[in-house]
């Protein structure tokens, strides 16, 4: 147990998060205290038996889970969960036992205050320092990658269909201005269901840039602009925008880039030209980006092969093959670059603006991070109002 | 029969009971003092997740204070309960039109025909509730079948966006989804009364619609209460049926408040809060519907 906490180390005057641990912020990283020692260097993988890989539904390719399985000589259980609090509760009440699972960086000091998650030991994950970004070797939410490795990388934009919207999102001054003149696509219109996704593009429309602000007039702010939009476009709220753009039932979304992708990849119809859709996404530092993140889980029964499991998916081959031939969601690769993946038609010119650099994460970047139990509250409760539809 | 029961224990016919009592504590009342415990409960200070405050000298009404105020005229909840309630009424009404006089006719006229149209009331069971809702979405989509059905027939040459947050189709869609459980009650119901009264009514000069209304209505009306609670129950907490059919949060119902702060986030307590209070106004209606069977019980038996 726990040399930890004395190994803390982060901003003075971040504000505390779960178990005492400072929130982390791009400007303000946070060292995660260790709870336990990572395992040795050198040790064998452990085989037979049945590997656990819990993650979002659809968020990884079944047969690259099932072809580590063969490496190692190992049955494949892949376990989903619809949510990163529905994760963390599971985890939190054992009723998984994973191996290895996906978490997000806002629910990071979460995941080790509450000893969900082990940590990690380089040694084991060479593909780190070689194929991923070095802007993310020691991110901010977790410096010296003491319990993550990257999986996925995505910025929060518009997208939309250019055979039904016809101005020029992104030349306008203010491009989140179109959902607030989008009357001419009422019942098109989609914003995303997620509480802090919805009012951060209200807060981004009226340019405040602080997202993980508590201010309760900040956040009531937003909400007033959100509600605004139900008179004018009459918005669906959902996270279904990789299905909805591409089939053509919504022509202006609230987006993700890697769903954008996504359904490019998936769910365009037959014959249907992927330049009928565009994204747009803020400039660095103008509005959220997120990624997604490995971890190993305390419940493990298989540590080694577990480190292993982290290092195959930060693969090159692996990595690409899961991103373009499945979900659309980009890893933070070196050898991936948008012009690349042009050149090579993998995807349409005009979504090169859904791939991202690696100089769009470090300090100056925007993203959603942990609140404090007093701030989520505000958020959601504010977003509740929103979709009550009052 | 009563000698047979002479030569049995008593509490042997009482354990036949015993199922059922076991399967209501497991399956209803531990999960609802649960929800009770969340409600007046905590959240953990790391997961965030419930801590349900078993013991009630440990509860908190702080939650439950906020979520009933929410509940008055401006109330963060006010719009949707009233909205929740009118959808639910106006299902509830389109349902008894549709599905009365589909029982009454199963039941009065159906002869060869029964066992064939009671499996097709069954047959939707067969089906997933979720699958019938995907399914409108497919037949009322802009281009779906129905309207291209509207647009041809020059019914309506300018569709409706049925799915883009229309209140009509979700009521629609309440309406489809729940109505073969209303049938099916409503036609034991109606199976139930003694043909014999109608028969004597027919000979004492009523006209079909003077028996109608004067002998079959008053005698079914506790089989529609109860099959409108049937339906009326689980209508008020519907939430995917908005979601799936409109997604606009014009259209949403209570169902999806309780969903929003049950589904994560650091206020588990409104969620169940929310919950209770729907529970005690579904009491309401519930109570009536039981003091309604006790009277006609108590009717036939004076009788």
């Amino acid at each position: 147990m726990a040399p930890a906490l004395s190994r803390l180390a982060a901003a003075d005057d971040a504000p505390m998060g779960p178990g005492g641990i400072p929130l982390a912020r791009p400007d303000k990283p946070v060292t995660l205290p260790l709870w336990e020692d990572p395992i040795k260097s050198g040790l064998e993988p452990e085989t037979d038996g049945t590997f656990t890989v819990f993650n979002y539904s659809d968020y990884i390719d079944k047969a690259l889970v099932e072809e580590f399985g063969k490496q190692h000589k190992v049955k494949i259980q892949i376990t989903t969960f619809d949510s990163m609090d529905q994760c963390i509760t599971r985890l939190a009440t054992k009723a998984v036992r994973a191996d290895v699972t996906n978490i997000t960086p806002d629910r990071l000091a979460q995941a080790v205050a509450g000893k969900l998650i082990k940590p990690v030991n380089p040694d084991y994950v060479p593909n780190l320092k070689k194929n991923v970004w070095p802007s993310l070797h020691s991110p901010f939410y977790d410096q010296e990658s003491r319990y993550t490795v990257p999986y996925t990388v995505y910025t929060t934009g518009i997208g939309w269909r250019n055979d039904k919207v016809k101005e020029d999102i992104a030349g306008l001054a203010n491009p989140w201005s179109i959902f607030w003149n989008s009357q001419a696509y009422k019942g098109y219109v989609g914003v995303l269901d997620d509480s802090r996704e919805a009012l951060v593009m209200a807060m981004l429309y009226r340019e405040f840039y602080d997202i993980n602000t508590e201010d309760p007039a900040a956040i009531n702010k937003a909400l007033d602009d959100l509600k605004a939009l139900i008179p004018i476009c009459n918005p669906k709220v959902n996270i279904t925008e990789y299905q909805t753009l591409p089939e053509g039932t919504s022509w202006l979304h609230h987006c993700w880039s890697g769903d954008l992708l996504g359904g490019v990849f998936s769910y365009l119809p037959e014959g249907t030209d992927p330049s009928v859709l565009s994204y747009w996404a803020p400039a660095r530092g103008k509005g959220p980006i997120q990624n997604d993140c490995w971890a190993i889980s305390a419940s493990t029964k298989k540590p080694v092969l577990a480190h292993l499991w982290l290092d195959y998916i930060i693969d090159n081959t692996v990595a690409t093959d899961n991103f373009l031939n499945f979900n659309g969601y980009q890893p933070p690769m070196v050898s991936i670059t948008p012009e690349k993946l042009v050149a090579e038609g993998r995807i349409p010119e005009n979504l090169k603006t859904a791939v991202m650099g690696p100089d769009d994460f470090g300090p100056g970047a925007l993203q959603e991070m942990t609140l404090t139990p007093k701030g989520q509250a505000l958020w959601q409760s504010a977003y509740a109002k929103f979709v009550s539809g009052a | 029969m009563s000698e047979k029961s002479g030569i049995y224990p008593r509490w042997l016919w009482q354990a036949f009971a015993l199922p059922g009592v076991v399967w209501l504590i497991l399956l209803f009342l531990v999960p609802f003092y649960a929800v009770i415990g969340v409600a007046f409960g905590g959240v953990d200070p790391i997961f965030l997740i419930p801590v349900p405050a078993w013991n009630p000298l440990d509860w908190s009404a702080e939650a439950v204070i906020q979520t009933l105020s929410g509940f008055l005229p401006g109330g963060d909840y006010w719009a949707v309960f009233w909205r929740t309630t009118l959808y639910v009424a106006v299902a509830l009404a389109l349902c008894l039109l549709v599905g009365y006089p589909v029982a009454y006719y199963i039941s009065r006229h159906a002869r060869r025909t029964k066992s064939i149209l009671l499996a097709l009331l069954v047959l939707p069971f067969w089906v997933s509730y979720l699958m019938r809702m995907l399914a409108w979405v497919n037949l009322f989509a802009p281009s779906g079948y129905v309207n291209d059905f509207l647009a041809w027939s020059h019914i309506l040459p300018d569709p409706p966006d049925w799915l883009n947050g229309n209140p009509v189709s979700v009521v629609l869609a309440l309406v489809y989804g729940y109505i073969p459980y209303l049938i099916l009650p409503l036609l034991a119901a109606l199976d139930r009364i003694d043909k014999s009264l109608l028969e004597a009514a027919r000979d004492l000069g009523a006209s079909p619609a003077r028996a109608f209304l004067h002998v079959t209505l008053p005698l079914s009306m506790t089989g529609v209460l109860g099959a409108s609670v049937i339906i009326a129950l689980p209508m008020f907490g519907d939430y995917y049926t908005p979601n799936i059919i409109s997604g606009s949060p014009t259209t949403s119902m209570l169902g999806n408040q309780i969903d929003l702060f049950f589904h994560g986030g650091p206020q588990p307590q409104i969620g169940a809060s929310l919950t209770l209070v729907l529970s005690l106004f579904l009491a309401v209606l519930m109570t009536y519907y039981m003091y309604s069977v006790a009277r006609s019980t108590r009717e036939v038996r004076d009788e």
